[in-house]
């Protein structure tokens, strides 16, 4: 017997195979005496284990258990979980961080197209782009090289660390140029 | 918070529903009557006494956050078991992660190991006492990984199905397979061996 034989015959003790599986396996186990064998320990070792639960008792008395689970319930970390789904604002909270970012992605896509495409006249004024961040969550940082014709700006989130962030190059990090 | 007095014929729905409304009373009588069995499985996943009992009061702690979730689909017990397992769960993916020993590394190690154990031809457990069977089981899962440990109580004790499993476990369905084929055949050859010391 092979090793996928082997699994398929501990399948069809567990009743984990399809029909035609099955009929295929009791096959096997009729004509094959090593893999009547295997079975029947397989078998014997499910009955002992599944019937025989080793029984343990909590070690403390009633009212020393119940006195640290009520210790922890009453703490103040501790706040009952809601039954419902999230509400609306908080949904509308969690989606208009990245649905902001993204807008702000697009806006300076677009005015970086559109600013590198024609050559026009290099007077300074083409760079005049006024960046408006409206996430409560989301800060941003912009770089301007008009020497090196390039416009950088920099996502972060604003409960975190500009400079560590950076020197992390977290995932969160996000560079357009 | 209502605080009546229990009566011990109460049955856990009538006591789920009042703790539901916040009476701590109720479901103070709840764990009375189900915290051996919370332990249990926490002691079980776990080997340790102070872990079992710590992971078993955060479950109580949890089922009383999460009480108005439960709707009753399955048996209050039922559902407290599965928030124990899913605590010690992650607390054993804790200690792996300290220990930095990866699931690919453990099986690869066992690889074929099951394969030279010999078939257990004679049922090793007869003529045991349940007390003396039990103690016997006990030392033999003792004696397993902690993977194919566990994956031996969802199967055998919680009687779940291979997917659920490998979903719980976070590997693939193979790998459950692959996991209990050991643990039961290792189960039955440490069962044997302790019958051989028996007779010698």
């Amino acid at each position: 017997m092979n090793w996928e034989q082997q699994l398929k015959l501990q399948a069809w003790i567990d009743g984990e195979l399809s029909e035609s599986d099955a009929r295929r396996v009791a096959a096997m186990v009729e004509s094959n005496a090593t893999a009547r064998a295997l079975a029947e320990e397989l078998r014997m070792a499910r009955a002992f284990i599944s019937a025989n639960e080793p029984v343990v008792a909590v070690p403390e008395s009633r009212d020393f258990y119940w006195s640290q689970i009520r210790r922890r319930i009453e703490s103040p970390e501790t706040v009952r979980e809601p039954v419902a789904g999230l509400s609306w604002s908080l949904v509308w909270r969690r989606l208009a961080t990245p649905l902001s970012g993204l807008a702000l992605v697009a806006f300076l896509a677009v005015i970086s197209f559109n600013s590198f495409r024609s050559p026009v006249i290099d007077d300074g004024s083409r760079f005049m782009v006024e960046v408006e961040n409206l996430s409560e969550d989301v800060g941003s940082i912009s770089y301007r090289s008009q020497s090196e014709n390039m416009f950088v700006v920099y996502l972060y989130k604003k409960d975190q660390d500009v400079d560590s962030e950076t020197s992390a190059g977290s995932s969160d990090d996000t560079f357009f140029q | 918070m209502a605080t009546q007095p229990e009566k011990p014929d109460v049955p856990d729905e009538k006591l789920v529903r009042r703790a539901q409304r916040g009476d701590m009373v109720a479901f103070e009588e709840l764990i009375a009557r189900h915290r051996d069995k919370i332990y249990a499985r926490a002691f079980s996943m776990m080997r340790n006494e102070d872990e079992a009992t710590d992971l078993s009061q955060e479950a109580w702690v949890k089922g009383w956050q999460r009480l108005k979730q439960f709707q009753g689909e399955s048996s209050f017990v039922t559902w407290m078991t599965r928030i124990v397992i899913n605590l010690c769960l992650d607390q054993l993916r804790k200690h792996k992660r300290q220990r930095a020993e990866s699931i690919e590394h453990l099986d690869e190690e066992l690889g074929g190991v099951e394969r030279q154990m010999p078939t257990v031809t004679v049922n090793p457990t007869e003529g045991l006492e349940r007390t003396e069977l039990r103690a016997r089981i006990d030392r033999a899962l003792n004696q397993l990984s902690y993977e194919h440990r566990t994956v031996l109580i969802l199967h055998e004790f919680e009687d779940l199905e291979y997917k659920e499993i490998a979903k719980r476990m976070e590997c693939s369905i193979g790998t459950v397979m692959s996991r209990l084929f050991y643990a039961r055949r290792k189960m039955a050859n440490l069962m044997a061996s302790y019958k051989r010391e028996e007779m010698s």
